[in-house]
């Protein structure tokens, strides 16, 4: 499942941290708060695959209850209650909807992983005195984390709280393309 | 049954993605239209499906464990039987570079997710 990411992206968090676990330093302390972060972050997504995937049993079941509604002869479905054609044509819908948000558990577990793969990065990274002292390591770093970045949303969060704005407001126009707006919209489509 | 699933009857689309909710939304929208589908996980099943069957279309994800999509569109190029098939690229990747190395691999075109159903068909009958 893509919510898992590629073998680098789940990686386990900060080997150099686990290797010297027996000394305590802030470092040390850092990286082991990021490992567990991470690992909260794929045990939730565990338990989210397995409800999606029962939600996804639940949907083609009833997805394929609605295809057969509308495959009845005209005649049967004129013989049903009132409103049973325009109240058809509105689930339909609903359906076509639903395969539209479905695809955004994919993107977010995409994501995650993504994150996840940060926090394991930023907690070996932290753990190399060498670097963590080095102003321009930490720009290298910033920069490989932005490399991993595959979606629009996630390369103009970044490059907004880049310039310095907050969380909240560097989310803001993100947020409001996002299902809860815009539960049909779709991304873009080019033929070469 | 719509336009486009009188079309489809007969047609074979081979759905490449690791994700299995994708998988599912791919086939359901396909098989609505008269589409017959296989599926592979990653570009390596995809590759040793191709090389003993053929499909009509391909339509793929990038990024995928064992094998990218990139590689693997590159890769079914040099097969003979893909040579001309049409293959669309399905995927979470909107940046203009990996779109170009897409188009250089033989890609035939380029679907940012989330697809609309509708819109997903309507590229595809174009292509075939």
């Amino acid at each position: 499942m893509a919510s898992n990411g590629s073998a680098a992206e789940s990686a386990p968090l900060a080997p150099a941290a686990r290797e010297r676990r027996d000394e305590w330093t802030p470092e040390q302390q850092l990286a082991h708060v990021l490992e567990i972060c991470g690992a909260q972050m794929q045990s939730a997504l565990r338990e989210s695959d397995l409800a999606i995937e029962t939600l996804l049993q639940a949907f083609a079941a009833f997805a394929a209850m609605v295809r057969d509604l509308e495959a009845l002869p005209e005649e049967l479905k004129k013989a049903m209650p009132a409103g049973f054609t325009g109240q058809l044509a509105s689930v339909g819908k609903q359906v076509t909807s639903a395969v539209v948000a479905f695809q955004f558990y994919d993107k977010l577990t995409q994501r995650l992983g993504h994150v996840h793969y940060s926090l394991s990065t930023l907690a070996t990274f932290v753990c190399d005195k060498s670097q963590a002292g080095e102003r321009e390591h930490w720009q290298c770093l910033l920069a490989t984390l932005e490399r991993l970045y595959r979606t629009q949303d996630e390369r103009r969060l970044f490059q907004r709280m880049a310039q310095g704005l907050p969380a909240d407001q560097a989310s803001q126009p993100i947020d409001e393309t996002t299902p809860a707006s815009a539960p049909d919209k779709a991304g873009e489509i080019e033929l070469f | 049954m719509s336009e486009s699933a009188r079309e489809a009857r007969g047609q074979t689309i081979l759905a490449v993605d690791d994700s299995a909710p994708m998988r599912q939304m791919v086939r359901y929208t396909l098989e609505g239209a008269g589409y017959r589908v296989v599926q592979a996980s990653d570009g390596v099943e995809a590759l040793e499906f191709a090389r003993t069957s053929g499909v009509d279309l391909v339509l793929t994800d990038i990024n995928m464990p064992r094998m990218d999509g990139i590689r693997m569109v590159r890769e079914l190029r040099a097969l003979q039987a893909y040579k001309f098939i049409p293959v669309l690229v399905l995927t979470t990747e909107s940046g203009e570079d990996m779109k170009q190395r897409g188009r250089e691999a033989g890609a035939t075109g380029w679907i940012v997710k989330p697809f609309n159903p509708e819109q997903l068909l309507h590229t595809i009958a174009r292509v075939l």
